[in-house]
C-alpha cells in the first residue's frame, strides 16, 4: 500500500512536455499544457543565483551526475538532459557494430533511469557529434535512441544538438532522424545568421539555442604567435545582451528558448572566455546581463564592467611584443555602476596554448609572479618577465560583494 | 606339456575377452583436436599479487594502488586502485603477463576475450573511464574500452561484476599492432575513480559483430558527371520565407530561378547544393582536368560569386567571382558557364577527396535562371576557359 502510494506520488510529479503550435502558427513548448519558454543556462551550480536572475531551466550534457537533476528540481528548475553520444573525434567508430550497439544499449538504460524524473524537460541526444566528423552513420544512432524515447517516454520531446548550422547536417538529421522533435544549435559567432540559415536549410521543426554566448576562441582573432585575442568582459556583456534581445527572443515562430553558456567557469583558451563566473566563484557582469534579459530589469547591485584594456597604449585587438625585463604599462577603463568602491587586481599567466576543440577539457595554467612597480585604479606599471615566451596579463575589478569583471591582454616577450 | 596347454588356454581366453571390449578404430580417424584457446599458454593475467606481477603500482599524486586481501574474487588478494588523472598526463598500470614472454594472439583473436572482475565500494556506475591497451614488442599500442554489452548486469557496483573485452574490440588494425608479438596489457585510467579489480584472464568468447567499411563517399573518376541531381540536396529555396528563389524548369536537370525585382529582402541571395547527395564526393583523380559547367537563362548576365566547400582539411572553402571570360553566349538569352577547377585560387590545398558543396551568391542581377550543373572534362587554359576548343 505504501509502495503504491509512493509510486503514484512519483508519477504525478512527472511533467508532460510537448511541442505544439499556437494559434499564430508559432511553435511552442507546453509543460503540463501551459506554454513554457526556456530561459536557461548551461549550469552545474550557482542555482540560487540562477533562479534569482529569472531563469527557469538548465542544460546538462550527460547523465553522469544525477544529483544535478535533483538539485535543479529542488530549485524549481527544469532540465534538458544530455545523453552523451560519443563523437567520432573521441575515437568512436560508427562502422563498428559492437561499439555502436554497446553505446545504444547503455543510453537506453539511462533513458529508463531518468525518464520519470520530475525535473526532466527535454532529452538532448548527443552534443556536437557533427564536429569534425566524417561518418554520417552517427545519425542512425541518434535516431535509434530518439525512437526508443518515443516508445518508452511519451512525456518529453527529443532534441539533438549540433555545432553550428550547416545544410548537410540539416539534410542528414531530416533524413535519418525523423524521431527528433527539436534541433539544438550551439552557436556563438554564427548566432548572427542562425535563424535565417535554419529557414534557408529547410529545417521545418522548432529549435532551441542550446549554447550561445560570446564569440568562441575558435572564432577569435589570433596574434602572430597564435594566442587568441579575448575581448574585455564589458564588450562581451554588450554582445550577450544584443544577441539575446535581437536574435533569440525575436524569433517567436521557431525558437523555443535558449541556454546561455556558461553559468559557471571553465578553461577554454583562457579561464574567463565563456564562463560567467570566475574560477573563485565570483559572478561577472554577464550574470547581470542575463538577469536583465530574463527579468527585464537590472539587479540592485551590479558588477563593475571593464570596457577597454591596453598595453603600452596599444589596444587589446593588436599584437603586443615587449622586451624582457622592461617597464611596461597596462591601462584599463571600466564602469563602476552603483559601486562606491572597487578593488583592482592583476595576475600574470603563461599563455595556455591548446588544440582541443568542441569544449573538450583543457588544463588551466598556474599564475606566475608579477613584478609590480606601481598600481592605481586604472593603471599598472610592471616589469616584463625575464624569460622569453608568450604570456597573458589579466586585470580583475570587483566590488565589495565579489561581483567582478575581467579583461586580459596576451603579449610576447622577445 | 600340461602347463603349456594351460598357458595357451589362458592366453586365448584373455585374447577373446580383450577383443570383445576393444572399440573399432578407423585408420583414418584424426587425433582429438585442441582449440587455439586451449593451446594458448598465457591464459592468466592476474590472479593475485603473489603469482602475477604488475608495474606502475607505486603510489603517486595521481594514483594509489594497493593489494587488498579482504573480499577478493580469487586468489590471496586483489588490486585496488584510486586515481585522479587531472594533474597527470598518463595514469596506468601494466600487467607483466607471462613474465613478458611473446604472446601470439592471432590464433585466438576471433574466439576469446580478456575477462576480469570489478567492483566498487559503494553506489553504482554504468561505466568507468578505464581503457585496455595491448602493446606489441615494436612499441605499438591498440586500445579498447568497456562495452555495455559485455558488462555483467550493465553496471559496476559492490558485487564482483564480470567484464569482457573481446580481442576483436581492440583497434589493432588501425594502429598497426602486431598481434602475434604482444608484450603486455596495460590498464589506463582517465578522469578519476576508485575500483577493485581481480581475476584477469583470457576466456573463450563469441564475437558476432561486423565492422563495415562504409565511408559515405561517391567517387567521380570520369566525365561528364551531373551535379546536384535531386531537389532535396539543394538549400536556399524556401518559398514560405522568400520568393527570391524558386526551382525552375527551363533545363534538363535542377535549376533555380532568381527573381529579386520586387523583393526587398536582399539578404536572401544565396543557394547551394551537394554535388552528390551530401556525400563526400571524391574527384581527386580528375579535378585537375575538370570544370563545372552550367547554364544561365537571362536577359543580362548576373554577377555571381561561386564557393566550393569540402568536408575536411584545413582549406575548406574556395571562392571566385565569375567574369565574362567564364561565359559563352549561345543566343536567345542562354549562356553556358565554365568554371575550371584549377582557376580557383589555392585549389591545390583543397581536399578534393571530400568535395561537399557548390554555393552561389548573386551580387547583381534581378532575374535569371541558373542550372544544369555538370562536371566536364577541361584541358584548356584555366584563365581563358571559353577559349578551349574542347568545349
Amino acid at each position: 500500500m505504501l509502495f503504491i502510494s509512493f509510486a503514484n506520488n512519483t508519477y504525478s510529479q512527472v511533467s508532460k512536455v510537448e511541442v505544439s503550435t499556437n494559434t499564430l502558427g508559432n511553435f511552442e513548448l507546453l509543460k503540463n499544457g501551459v506554454p513554457y519558454y526556456i530561459k536557461g543556462a548551461g549550469a552545474k551550480d550557482h542555482f540560487d543565483l540562477l533562479v534569482n536572475s529569472g531563469a527557469n531551466s538548465i542544460r546538462i550534457w550527460s547523465t553522469n551526475n544525477s544529483s544535478l537533476l535533483d538539485s535543479a528540481h529542488q530549485h524549481g528548475l527544469t532540465v534538458t538532459l544530455g545523453l552523451h553520444v560519443r563523437p567520432e573525434r573521441s575515437g568512436m567508430d560508427y562502422n563498428n557494430e559492437y561499439a555502436v550497439k554497446g553505446q545504444i544499449e547503455q543510453l537506453k538504460n539511462e533513458v529508463l533511469k531518468y525518464k520519470d524524473h520530475p525535473a526532466l524537460l527535454v532529452w538532448g541526444i548527443g552534443n556536437e557529434v557533427d564536429l569534425k566528423y566524417s561518418n554520417f552513420k552517427v545519425w542512425e544512432t541518434i535516431e535509434i535512441i530518439a525512437k526508443f524515447i518515443k516508445k518508452v517516454d511519451p512525456n518529453h520531446p527529443t532534441m539533438t544538438v549540433i555545432a553550428g548550422m550547416d545544410p548537410s547536417k540539416v539534410y542528414y538529421i531530416k533524413k535519418y532522424c525523423p524521431s527528433v522533435d527539436i534541433l539544438g544549435i550551439n552557436v556563438y559567432g554564427s548566432i548572427e545568421n542562425a535563424g535565417a540559415n535554419l529557414r534557408k536549410f529547410n529545417w521545418d521543426k522548432p529549435y532551441i539555442v542550446s549554447e550561445w554566448g560570446v564569440n568562441g576562441p575558435f572564432e577569435a582573432k589570433t596574434t602572430s604567435w597564435k594566442a587568441k585575442v579575448e575581448p574585455p568582459n564589458g564588450f562581451k556583456a554588450d554582445q550577450r545582451l544584443r544577441r539575446y534581445q535581437e536574435l533569440i527572443v525575436k524569433d517567436k515562430e521557431r525558437c523555443l528558448g535558449s541556454y546561455c553558456f556558461l553559468w559557471g567557469q571553465k578553461q577554454e583558451s583562457t579561464a574567463t572566455w565563456h564562463g560567467m563566473f570566475l574560477n573563485n566563484g565570483n559572478p561577472t557582469e554577464a550574470v547581470d546581463v542575463m538577469h536583465y534579459c530574463w527579468k527585464g530589469e537590472w539587479p540592485n547591485s551590479r558588477a563593475p564592467s571593464i570596457r577597454d584594456i591596453s598595453l603600452e597604449n596599444i589596444g587589446w585587438r593588436k599584437d603586443h611584443v615587449i622586451k624582457p625585463s622592461k617597464q611596461a604599462t597596462l591601462k584599463i577603463e571600466y564602469f563602476k555602476y552603483n559601486n562606491q568602491k572597487v578593488n583592482v587586481e592583476y595576475v600574470l599567466f603563461p599563455e595556455a596554448f591548446s588544440n582541443k576543440i568542441g569544449g573538450d577539457i583543457q588544463k588551466s595554467p598556474d599564475p606566475i609572479p608579477l613584478e609590480i612597480v606601481k598600481k592605481s585604479e586604472n593603471e599598472l606599471i610592471f616589469i616584463s618577465p625575464k624569460k622569453k615566451g608568450a604570456y597573458r596579463l589579466f586585470a580583475f575589478v570587483k566590488n565589495d560583494r565579489g561581483q567582478s569583471s575581467v579583461a586580459n591582454i596576451p603579449f610576447l616577450i622577445q | 606339456m600340461k602347463i603349456a596347454k594351460k598357458i595357451a588356454i589362458v592366453v586365448f581366453v584373455f585374447s577373446v575377452v580383450s577383443c570383445g571390449s576393444m572399440r573399432d578404430v578407423s585408420i583414418y580417424e584424426s587425433s582429438k583436436s585442441v582449440s587455439p584457446f586451449e593451446q594458448f599458454p598465457y591464459k592468466i593475467l592476474f590472479k593475485d599479487s603473489k603469482e602475477n606481477g604488475l608495474w606502475g603500482v607505486k603510489t603517486n599524486a595521481c594514483k594509489q594502488v594497493s593489494y587488498k586481501t579482504n573480499n577478493s574474487y580469487v586468489g590471496e588478494d586483489h588490486l585496488h586502485i584510486k586515481w585522479n588523472a587531472s594533474d597527470c598526463r598518463y595514469v596506468a598500470v601494466g600487467l607483466k603477463w607471462g613474465n613478458y614472454k611473446v604472446k601470439n594472439l592471432k590464433p585466438i583473436l576471433e574466439s576469446t576475450a580478456i575477462e576480469l572482475r570489478v567492483r566498487i565500494d559503494s553506489g553504482s556506475l554504468s561505466n568507468v573511464p578505464m581503457f585496455f591497451i595491448l602493446v606489441d614488442y615494436g612499441g605499438k599500442q591498440c586500445r579498447a574500452n568497456i562495452n555495455y554489452l559485455d558488462l555483467e548486469g550493465g553496471k559496476i557496483d559492490t558485487m564482483w561484476r564480470r567484464i569482457r573485452i573481446p580481442l576483436q574490440a581492440f583497434n589493432y588494425e588501425k594502429k598497426g599492432v602486431n598481434m602475434s608479438n604482444i608484450k603486455e596489457l596495460r590498464l589506463e585510467f582517465q578522469r578519476n575513480g576508485d575500483l577493485h579489480i581481480d581475476n584477469i584472464k583470457i576466456v573463450p568468447h563469441n564475437y558476432n559483430y561486423i565492422k563495415s567499411k562504409e565511408k559515405f563517399t561517391k567517387l567521380f573518376d570520369s566525365h561528364p558527371q551531373n551535379l546536384g541531381v535531386g531537389k532535396e540536396y539543394w538549400w536556399g529555396i524556401n518559398t514560405k520565407y522568400s520568393s527570391n528563389l524558386k526551382f525552375g524548369d527551363s533545363f534538363e536537370y535542377e535549376s533555380v530561378v532568381v527573381d529579386c525585382s520586387e523583393s526587398k529582402d536582399l539578404k536572401w541571395n544565396t543557394f547551394g547544393f551537394s554535388p552528390y547527395q551530401w556525400m563526400h564526393v571524391d574527384i581527386s583523380s580528375i579535378y585537375r582536368t575538370s570544370a563545372i559547367k552550367f547554364k544561365i537563362k537571362a536577359n543580362e548576365l548576373p554577377k555571381l560569386k561561386v564557393f566550393l566547400f569540402s568536408y575536411k582539411g584545413k582549406k575548406r572553402r574556395l571562392q571566385i567571382v565569375l567574369n565574362a571570360s567564364n561565359f559563352i553566349n549561345r543566343g536567345d538569352g542562354i549562356y553556358d558557364a565554365y568554371l575550371p577547377l584549377k582557376s580557383l585560387e589555392e585549389h591545390e590545398k583543397f581536399t578534393w577527396e571530400s568535395f561537399k558543396e557548390i554555393r552561389f551568391k548573386f551580387l547583381s542581377g534581378n532575374q535569371f535562371e541558373v542550372g544544369n550543373f555538370q562536371l566536364i572534362e577541361f584541358r584548356g587554359n584555366p584563365k581563358k576557359p571559353t577559349q578551349w576548343k574542347g568545349i
